[in-house]
């Protein structure tokens, strides 16, 4: 569903590349999970699937589509959770809901968005109420609803659990879990090593760039993973 | 969940998805419009200010309607009980005439207050209008008043831009920018979906107008110089002409949103062009199409006439041309003494007189309008990019308050001057025997009193074919403008 083939930007004076040479793939049903330091090259991953910027060499594909190429149509497959989902203050939790799913070119009644925000475990009192009160984990929640209502096939998480409490952040996984087991293909970029693995199908570690790791969820351990990631990124071997 | 995931549906016709996205679009940002207790607030406030100044002006103009009506028939009671006296010193003792109050003139007083209300018609002379009621004024009354059209403008330009210059900006800066165009959304419906939202706001605004003028030119009851329905029509097509105006705003600020850095930008940008659309432009553009399409003095135009006047003899029989004259009416009248003449000489000769000050008065009058409507052409043609030298003059003429309704009614009123004149100098020709001859109440009663019936919506259509045209470039362009700004709109 989503794949990176040979996927490079430099930016214009930048001595390296932000991305090098990325190459993966991910199916439907599948929780990619990208981790790595400040600068690895995650967040320009996920940006080049949406063609915010676009690659200097290589193609990103969503679902075949090339982002670069037909970038409505590829986006039209995906669904975008950021680290903080940006809503519409003035709006409720419901019209911001029945915003982005019209705009998406879906539709849905009134009380299906609502089940949509209560399935993403948004309380139903909070759900007409104006998003400017909300707490950043009720705004991811309505991200995911929003990605659940307009049918999205890959799901592009950029550090979508930062700043939550460790309930909500645990409830969040639990939502991606519920994705995952109906069939989207989640590409997930975070700094929580707890996150990829409770979720993760594959863990690919990023360092300078390049895709330096790649394990299988079940082939590593906490503990495991968490050297390897260290490794990586003190550039010395740790115990 | 997978139930829950079906109940959404993908809209598959093209057409069915790009209006339900636009309707998201157009409702998504009335609700924050009507929630943004600032811009309600401000919108009333130009509603309320614009009632007020048509309430005003429909008052003002209700008092000098019912002014002009007393003093026209003032005048004509004057005119008819002047007594006996001979024809000729009639036609010298002259009537006033009044021009009628345009009843959209309480919308756009145009160039009313600076070009006279009434013209003095007597022997021999085109008099010029007089009684300029900006005259009576203090300083802001003579800067211009406040009216609903300078309210139209000059003030709701600056609401539209004040709601539409952070658009894209804010969107970005907010992070819902990335949000949006992550679901695919085309810019492009973007920009159409936020453009129709203010399109929306436009007829909020002008709405309230429309009704009230409505209202009021009903109650304003002249239909003698006016007709009622021609006077709605223009309303409409007013009105509809600064939905154009300002929708170029819409678009414009729009624009302006996609392709500046931050929404400081925008709005500096924004409000630069709405000072030089408002306040500069006007100025400048005047001062370049006066030095181009140069118009003479006063003095210098009552000079020229003066001038060729010389030529002619007027009451001087000693003048050359009065020698050929009287030569040229012995010869006709085969006879050798104007005594023996069968119709009153006198006559003839005021006769001859009248008829080549007429030529003298249309060659200088014409050449002058001539000027004015170079000036006013050039004065529009920049309109396309600076709408308000298109709005101005298209909202006079339709107010029936630019210069040319005014030329309008100074020709009729120099028609019924040349009536008056044909008419004394005629009955001086056949019944005058000597000059002691005197006419009485009969002849002044059987010269019809002034009247002026208001040039139709045709008039109006047909002089701002020009003003029409830059409206509609002005919004074409600003769309082009905004189309291409968000073609490469990027959410970072």
């Amino acid at each position: 569903m989503l794949e990176a083939i040979r996927l490079t930007k430099r930016y214009e004076g930048a001595p390296t590349p932000a991305l090098d040479d990325l190459n993966l793939s991910v199916a439907a049903g599948d929780v990619f999970c990208l981790l790595g330091p400040n600068g690895a090259g995650k967040t320009t991953t996920v940006n080049l699937f949406l063609n915010f910027i676009q690659p200097t060499e290589g193609e990103a594909l969503v679902g075949g589509i090339n982002s670069l190429r037909d970038p409505i149509a590829s986006r039209a497959k995906l669904a975008y959770i950021p680290e903080t989902v940006m809503l519409y203050g003035a709006l409720s939790g419901l019209e911001n809901l029945q915003y982005f799913t019209k705009v998406s070119g879906n539709d849905a009644s009134s009380s299906d968005l609502l089940s949509f925000l209560a399935l993403a475990g948004l309380p139903l009192e909070a759900a007409t109420r104006p998003v400017r009160d909300y707490s950043k984990g009720m705004r991811q929640k309505v991200g995911v609803a929003i990605a659940l209502a307009r049918r999205a096939q890959a799901l592009l998480l950029d550090e979508p659990t930062s700043g939550l409490d460790p309930l909500a952040a645990n409830e969040f996984a639990g939502l991606i879990e519920k994705l995952r087991c109906d069939g989207m293909a989640v590409l997930m970029v975070t700094h929580d090593l707890f996150l990829a693995k409770q979720c993760a199908t594959k863990i690919g570690i990023m360092s300078a760039g390049k895709l330096a790791r790649v394990f299988g969820a079940n082939e590593v351990d906490h503990l495991s993973l968490e050297r390897a990631y260290l490794n990586l990124f003190t550039g010395q071997e740790v115990t | 969940m997978s139930q829950l995931v079906l109940n959404s549906n993908l809209i598959k016709s093209n057409s069915a998805r790009r209006s339900n996205i636009l309707s998201a679009i157009i409702t998504k940002e009335l609700r924050e419009m009507y929630r943004d207790r600032r811009l309600v607030a401000l919108s009333l406030f130009i509603v309320i200010l614009s009632l007020a100044a048509i309430l005003f002006g429909f008052t003002e103009n209700s008092r000098l309607a019912r002014e002009r009506v007393a003093a026209a028939k003032a005048d004509q009671l004057l005119w008819t009980g002047q007594g006996a006296k001979n024809p000729h010193a009639a036609a010298h003792f002259g009537q006033y005439a009044f021009k009628p109050v345009s009843p959209l003139s309480f919308i756009d007083p145009g160039v009313n207050p600076y070009v006279g209300t009434s013209v003095w018609l007597e022997a021999h002379k085109q008099n010029e209008t007089q009684f300029r009621s900006a005259r009576d004024k203090g300083l802001a009354g003579r800067l211009g008043g406040l009216s609903a059209a300078y309210i139209l403008q000059t003030i709701a330009p600056l609401l539209i831009l004040l709601v539409s210059f952070m658009s894209f900006t804010g969107e970005r800066e907010n992070g819902t920018l990335r949000q949006l165009l992550s679901l695919g959304v085309k810019p492009a419906e973007l920009l159409i979906g936020k453009a129709l939202s203010f399109n929306i706001l436009i007829l909020v605004l002008i709405f309230p107008l429309v009704a009230f003028s409505a209202i009021a030119i009903a109650s304003f009851n002249n239909t003698i110089n006016f007709s009622l329905s021609d006077q709605l029509v223009r309303l409409i097509i007013m009105a509809l002409g600064y939905c154009l105006y300002l929708t170029g705003f819409a678009f414009l600020g729009l624009g302006f949103s996609a392709i500046s850095k931050n929404s400081r930008a925008a709005l500096i940008s924004l409000l630069a062009f709405w000072l030089i659309n408002s306040f500069l432009a006007p100025r400048l553009i005047t001062d370049i199409a006066r030095s181009y399409a140069p118009t003479p003095t006063a003095l210098e135009f009552r000079s020229a006439i003066a001038q060729d006047k010389a030529k002619t003899f007027g009451h001087d029989e000693t003048h050359p041309a009065f020698v050929l004259f009287r030569n040229e009416i012995l010869k006709k009248y085969n006879v050798a003494r104007i005594e023996d003449l069968p119709v009153n000489f006198r006559g003839l000769q005021l006769h001859r007189d009248d008829e080549a000050g007429y030529q003298i008065f249309d060659k200088h009058f014409s050449a002058l309008q001539e000027s004015f409507n170079r000036q006013d052409w050039l004065r529009t043609a920049p309109g396309f990019l600076f709408p308000i030298l298109a709005i101005t003059p298209f909202s006079m003429a339709f107010a029936g308050t630019d210069s040319l309704a005014q030329y309008d009614f100074t020709l009729t009123a120099e028609a019924h001057r040349r009536n008056i004149q044909n008419e004394v100098s005629d009955n001086i020709i056949n019944f005058a025997h000597n000059d002691s001859y005197v006419s009485g109440p009969e002849l002044w009663k059987r010269i019809a009193s002034f009247s002026y019936r208001s040039p139709s919506i045709y008039f109006a259509l047909d002089h701002s074919l020009e003003a029409i045209f830059m409206l509609l470039s002005w919004v074409a362009v600003t769309i082009i403008f905004a189309l291409l700004s968000v073609r490469n709109l990027r959410p970072i």
